[in-house]
C-alpha cells in the first residue's frame, strides 16, 4: 500500500486553502459581505482589469485626440510624404505626407463607433424581437427564426460586400448593412435566454395574474438575460471593428476619404509600402489589435465573474 | 474491532474553498457504517449529509479537502484509512465501486447519455473483473432483470433516455451492485422520483441488503423513509452529528433538541386535522456566518449559557447525543 | 442467441432512424435553397441593363442577327412574367448554365470551376487543422486548468481572435516572405511547377494564416465545452465506479464535450468561407474569394450573385452533414 498513501504533502492548492481558512477563522473575511461579489470576482481577474485600461485608454486618446496631436488628419503635406517616425511625426507620414498618428488617433472615432454603434443596433433589433418572439412562440418566432436562419446561412463577408454592391458604399450605408446582418445571432442569443426563462415559475405566476405579455417579457423576464445579452454585446463590437477594418482595407468599407482604422490600412495592399513603410501600417494594425484584445479581455472577464466553479 | 463494523468514521471534518471563502461543511462526524444493517443519515439540505458521503468515497471537487478524521474501511484484507490513500490511485479506485458503491440522487443526469445503460453496467464490472465482452454482456442483463426491469435483453442495449425515472434509478443500482460490494451509500436516491416508485425502490434495496449482507448508508431528509428503512439513524445539523442510535432508540426517544423538534414538526398519515405541528422556530444560520459552540442553540428551547461551547459525544448505552440537556429533553418526550 | 437477434434487430431500427432524420434535413433545405434562390434572381433582376447580357455568352449575342436575338429571349423566357422567368432560370442553373460575367464575358460556371479548386485547398487544410489542432489543445487546456500551460494557451487564443486575419496575414508576408525570404509572397503557381511539392511553398503561408485564427477560436470553444462535460454528474458517477481518469476524461468527459465542437465547427463554415476572400486577395490566391472582390470591385453583379449563391449552398450542405455528425455523436436527437 506505500505507493499509494499520500505522505501529507502540502501542495500549492493546499497552501491556497490553508490561507483561506486562517483568513476565515479570524474573522477576517466576514466584513467582506457588503461588495458584490461579481465585482470583486472581476477585480481580481487580472486580465479584465488589463482590458479595462487599455480599453479606456485607447478611447481617451482617440476621443480626445486634439490634446495629443495637434495636426489634422487630412492636411496634406506632399513634400513630407512617406516620412519614417520622427520627433515631429512620430508615426511618420504617409503617402500624401498626412500625419500617421493623427490618423491613427481620428480614425479610431469612426472605427470604435462604428463597431460599437452596430453592435448597439444589432443588439436593439436583436434582443427586442428575440425577447418577445421568444417569449409568445409560435407563427412569429417561426417566421423570424426562418429569417434568422436563412441570413446565418451567408458568410457575413459575402453577405455584406453583397449589399455593398447593391447599395454602394459610404458610412451609414455600412452601419445600416452591418446592424442588417449581425442582428441574427443576437436575436437567437436572447431567444435561447427566453426560452429557459420561460419556464421559471415567476413567469407562470405573472401570466396567472393577467399580467400583459409585453410586460412579462420586457420588464421582468429581460433584465435576468441581462448578463449574457452584455457579453455578447461586448464581444459583438469586437467582431464588428475587425469586419469594418477588412473591409476599408480592401477599399470596399468605409470610402476612402474619411479616415478608419481599416483605411489606413488599405495603402499595405501595395507590397512596396508593405515592405518599406513598416510606420504606416503596422502601429495601426497593432492599436486594433490591443483594442479588440481588450475588448475580449472584458468580455470574457464578464462572463468569468459569474462562473462559481472558479476560484474566484 | 467489532467484527460486524464495515466502515468507521471518526471525527471526520472536509471544508470548502470556494470563492475564497471557507465553508466547514463537516465539522466533526463519526459513526459506524455495520454488516448487513441501514443506517440513515438523516438531515435538512445543507447539513452536511452528501458532503460526508462524498468524502468517504473519495469523490470532493477540486477546491475542497478532508482536513481532519479519519474514514476506516474494515476489509477482508485488514483495515484500510480511506482518507490517506491517494485520491484516484490504484487502491481507491479499486475499492471504488467493487467494494464501496454509490448511488446518486438524479439518475437521469447521473448516467452518461451517450452511452447504452449496458455499456455503463459493463464498465464496472470489467473494471473490477477479468471478464469477456459476452460474458459481461450477460452479466449486466442479469442484473437488470434482478432489479426488475422487464426485458432486460432488450433494454440492455438501450439509452438512458429511453428509461423511465424509476428504471433508471434501478439500472444505477444494478451498475452499483454488480460487483456485490460490502458497503452502498445511496444518495437520496428516491428524491428526484414519485412516492409509488419510492417504495419499489426501498424494497428493492432492502431485498439486496439481506440477501448479499450489505452495509447500506442512505441519505435522506425524509423522516419517513427513515421510519421506513433505518436500523441506525444519524441525525445531522449544519455540519455535525447532532444524535446517533438505533431507528428505536432516535425516533422513539430523540435526546437532542433537534431531532424532537423535527419528530413534532412531521405531520403523521391518520391523526386527523387536529393534530399539532410545531415548525422548528428560526432559520438555519449562514455557514459563514455561525452561531458559537452548539449550532442548534439560536433555535433550542433549552438554550442555556453552557451551549455556547459546543457538546461532547455523550453515549449512553449505544444512543450517542451531542446536546448538555439530553436528560431535560427525553423527560419532555 | 436471444441477445444476438435483439441486438440486430435494434441495430437496423437505429439506422432506419437515421436514414428518416437525413431524410428530414435535406427536405427542410429545399424551401430554404428556393427562398435565397429567388432573392438572387430579384437582386439580378433590378439590375439596371439588359438581361440577355449576363444569361447569354458576348460571343454568340455579337454573332446573332436580330431575330436570333428574338427567339433567344423567348427560349430564355425573357419575355414572359417575372415567376416564369424566375423558373426558366432556375432551369438554366439546374443545366449548369450560370450565366455570364459581365466584365470579362466568359462564362461564370467557367470560372467557378477553374478558381474552385484553389480555394478548396485552403479551406480543407484550414479547416482539418484547426478541427484538430483547436480540439487537442482546448481539451488539453481543460484538463489542466489553471497551469501555466493553460493559461499560456488562452492567452494565446484570446490573441488569436483579436488579431485582425488580414493584418495577421500582412505580418507574415512582411517577415517571412520579404525578410526572410522563405516563402514566396503570393501566387498559388508559377509556370514550369508540375508536382504538389513545388507548389509546397507557396501554399505554406496562405494556409497557416487562415488554420491559425480558426484554431484559436475552437480552441476557447474546446476549452469550455470539455469543462462544462467534465462538471457533469455522470462524471461523478463514472468515478465512483473506480474507473481511472484518463478513461474518464476521454470516454466519458472528451466523448460528450465533442458534439457541441462539431456543432460548432459547422457554424464556423461560413467563417471559413469569408476568411477565404480576405486571404485569398492578399496573399493574391487565385480562388472563388479573391474572384469575389474583383466582381464586387468592378460591380459585376451577374458574378456577385452567383459566387455568394454558390457560398451559400455550401454552407447549407455543410450544416446538414454537421447535424448527421450530431446524429451519430448524440443518441438523444433522432428522436426528434
Amino acid at each position: 500500500m506505500e505507493n499509494t498513501v499520500v505522505k501529507k504533502k502540502r501542495t500549492k492548492l493546499d497552501r491556497k486553502m490553508d490561507k483561506i481558512k486562517a483568513l476565515e477563522e479570524s474573522g477576517a473575511l466576514k466584513k467582506q459581505k457588503k461588495v458584490n461579489r461579481y465585482l470583486r470576482k472581476f477585480m481580481n481577474n487580472k486580465l479584465a482589469v488589463a482590458g479595462v485600461i487599455v480599453f479606456v485608454i485607447i478611447l481617451i486618446a482617440c476621443f480626445a485626440a486634439p490634446l495629443f496631436t495637434k495636426y489634422d488628419p487630412g492636411t496634406i503635406d506632399v513634400l513630407n510624404r512617406l516620412q519614417p517616425p520622427t520627433k515631429e511625426h512620430i508615426l511618420g507620414t504617409d503617402k500624401l505626407g498626412r500625419d500617421v498618428f493623427t490618423r491613427l488617433l481620428y480614425g479610431g472615432q469612426v472605427s470604435i463607433v462604428v463597431g460599437l454603434g452596430s453592435a448597439l443596433g444589432a443588439a436593439f433589433i436583436g434582443v427586442t424581437l428575440g425577447c418577445y418572439a421568444g417569449y409568445k412562440g409560435g407563427l412569429l418566432d417561426n417566421l423570424i427564426m426562418r429569417v434568422s436562419e436563412l441570413m446565418m446561412s451567408f458568410p457575413r463577408i459575402i453577405l455584406v460586400l453583397l449589399l455593398v454592391t447593391i447599395v454602394g458604399q459610404s458610412l451609414s450605408n455600412l452601419l445600416i448593412i452591418f446592424i442588417c446582418t449581425g442582428w441574427a445571432s443576437m436575436y437567437r442569443m436572447a431567444r435561447a435566454q427566453m426560452l429557459s426563462l420561460r419556464e421559471e415559475e415567476y413567469v407562470q405566476a405573472l401570466k396567472a395574474f393577467g399580467i400583459n405579455d409585453f410586460v412579462i417579457a420586457f420588464k421582468h423576464m429581460l433584465p435576468n438575460a441581462l448578463g449574457p445579452i452584455s457579453v455578447n454585446i461586448t464581444l459583438s463590437t469586437a467582431m464588428f471593428i475587425l469586419q469594418e477594418t477588412a473591409l476599408s482595407y480592401l477599399g470596399l468599407g468605409v470610402p476612402l476619404d474619411i479616415s478608419t482604422w481599416g483605411n489606413i490600412l488599405n495603402a499595405a495592399q501595395d507590397l512596396r509600402i508593405l515592405k518599406e513603410s513598416y510606420w504606416m501600417w503596422l502601429p495601426v494594425g497593432l492599436t486594433i489589435s490591443l483594442f479588440v484584445l481588450s475588448v475580449n479581455f472584458i468580455g470574457d472577464g464578464l462572463r468569468d465573474s459569474t462562473d462559481p466553479t472558479q476560484q474566484g | 474491532m467489532n467484527k460486524d463494523v464495515v466502515l468507521s468514521v471518526k471525527n471526520l471534518k472536509t471544508f470548502f474553498y470556494t470563492n475564497q471563502r471557507c465553508n466547514k461543511a463537516v465539522n466533526g462526524v463519526s459513526f459506524d457504517i455495520k454488516r448487513g444493517k441501514t443506517l440513515c443519515i438523516v438531515g435538512e439540505s445543507g447539513c452536511g449529509k452528501s458532503v460526508t458521503a462524498t468524502s468517504i468515497m473519495r469523490l470532493l471537487p477540486k477546491l475542497s479537502r478532508i482536513e481532519e478524521g479519519s474514514i476506516v474501511y474494515h476489509s477482508d484484507n485488514g483495515d484500510i484509512r480511506l482518507d490517506q490513500l491517494k485520491k484516484n490511485g490504484k487502491n481507491m479506485r479499486k475499492i471504488r465501486g467493487s467494494e464501496i458503491a454509490m448511488i446518486f440522487q438524479d439518475p437521469m443526469t447521473s448516467l452518461n447519455p451517450v452511452y447504452t445503460v449496458g455499456f455503463q453496467i459493463i464498465e464496472n464490472l470489467k473494471n473490477h473483473n477479468k471478464m469477456s465482452k459476452r460474458e459481461a454482456k450477460e452479466e449486466a442483463t442479469r442484473l437488470l432483470r434482478d432489479m426488475g426491469i422487464p426485458l432486460p435483453e432488450q433494454r440492455v442495449d438501450e439509452y438512458p433516455h429511453q428509461y423511465s425515472g424509476g428504471m433508471r434509478q434501478r439500472a444505477m443500482i444494478a451498475m452499483a451492485m454488480s460487483c456485490s460490494p460490502k458497503v452502498l451509500i445511496a444518495d437520496e436516491p428516491t428524491t428526484a422520483l414519485d412516492v409509488t416508485i419510492q417504495a419499489q425502490i426501498f424494497e428493492l434495496m432492502d431485498k439486496l441488503k439481506k440477501e448479499n449482507d450489505t452495509a447500506v448508508m442512505m441519505i435522506t431528509h425524509d423522516m419517513g423513509v427513515v421510519a421506513e428503512m433505518a436500523d441506525d439513524v444519524a441525525v445531522m445539523y449544519m455540519g455535525n452529528v447532532v444524535e446517533n442510535g438505533s431507528v428505536d432508540q432516535v425516533l422513539r426517544n430523540p435526546a437532542h433538541p433537534y431531532t424532537k423538534a423535527l419528530l413534532d414538526s412531521i405531520p403523521v398519515l391518520g391523526c386527523g386535522k387536529d393534530q399539532v405541528i410545531e415548525p422548528i422556530r428560526g432559520v438555519t444560520p449562514d455557514p459563514f456566518d455561525r452561531p458559537i459552540g452548539c449550532q442548534f442553540g439560536p433555535r433550542c428551547d433549552y438554550y442555556t449559557e453552557k451551549c455556547e461551547t459546543m457538546p461532547d459525544e455523550i453515549t449512553v448505552d449505544g444512543h450517542m447525543v451531542r446536546c448538555w440537556h439530553y436528560k431535560e429533553v427525553l423527560k419532555d418526550a | 442467441m436471444a441477445i444476438g437477434l435483439i441486438s440486430a434487430l435494434l441495430f437496423l431500427e437505429g439506422v432506419l432512424n437515421l436514414l428518416t432524420y437525413i431524410l428530414r434535413r435535406v427536405l427542410y433545405l429545399i424551401p430554404m435553397l428556393l427562398i435565397i434562390t429567388f432573392l438572387v434572381y430579384l437582386g439580378l433582376e433590378l439590375m439596371p441593363g439588359d438581361a440577355i447580357d449576363f444569361m447569354a455568352s458576348p460571343d454568340t449575342i455579337a454573332m446573332m442577327s436580330p431575330e436570333d436575338l428574338d427567339n433567344l429571349r423567348e427560349t430564355l423566357g425573357l419575355n414572359d412574367p417575372f415567376i416564369i422567368r424566375y423558373f426558366k432560370w432556375l432551369g438554366q442553373i439546374f443545366q449548369g448554365n450560370f450565366g455570364y460575367s459581365l466584365s470579362t464575358g466568359v462564362a461564370i460556371k467557367d470560372i467557378v470551376f477553374d478558381r474552385l479548386p484553389a480555394t478548396v485547398e485552403l479551406a480543407t487544410i484550414a479547416l482539418i487543422f484547426s478541427s484538430l489542432f483547436g480540439s487537442l489543445l482546448g481539451v488539453l487546456s481543460a484538463l489542466k486548468r489553471g497551469s501555466l500551460a493553460d493559461n499560456a494557451l488562452s492567452i494565446a487564443g484570446m490573441i488569436g481572435v483579436s488579431i485582425p486575419q488580414f493584418f495577421f496575414g500582412l505580418v507574415a508576408i512582411l517577415f517571412f516572405a520579404l525578410q526572410l525570404h522563405w516563402f514566396p509572397h503570393g501566387g498559388r503557381t508559377l509556370p514550369g511547377y508540375e508536382t504538389f511539392l513545388d507548389r509546397l511553398p507557396h501554399l505554406i503561408l496562405p494556409s497557416l494564416v487562415m488554420s491559425l485564427t480558426m484554431t484559436a477560436g475552437v480552441m476557447r470553444y474546446a476549452r469550455t465545452s470539455m469543462l462544462d462535460s467534465m462538471n457533469k454528474d455522470f462524471i461523478k458517477t463514472a468515478r465512483s465506479k473506480g474507473v481511472p481518469e484518463w478513461r474518464v476524461n476521454l470516454v466519458h468527459g472528451l466523448r460528450v464535450a465533442m458534439t457541441p465542437v462539431v456543432v460548432l465547427i459547422g457554424f464556423r463554415l461560413p467563417m471559413l468561407i469569408g476568411g477565404a476572400v480576405v486571404i485569398e486577395q492578399i496573399f493574391q490566391w487565385p480562388g472563388i474569394g479573391s474572384e469575389f472582390i474583383g466582381a464586387v470591385r468592378s460591380q459585376n453583379v451577374p458574378l456577385v450573385m452567383m459566387i455568394s449563391l454558390l457560398s451559400v449552398s455550401a454552407v447549407l450542405l455543410a450544416s446538414v452533414i454537421v447535424d448527421i455528425v450530431t446524429a451519430l455523436l448524440d443518441p438523444r436527437v433522432k428522436l426528434d
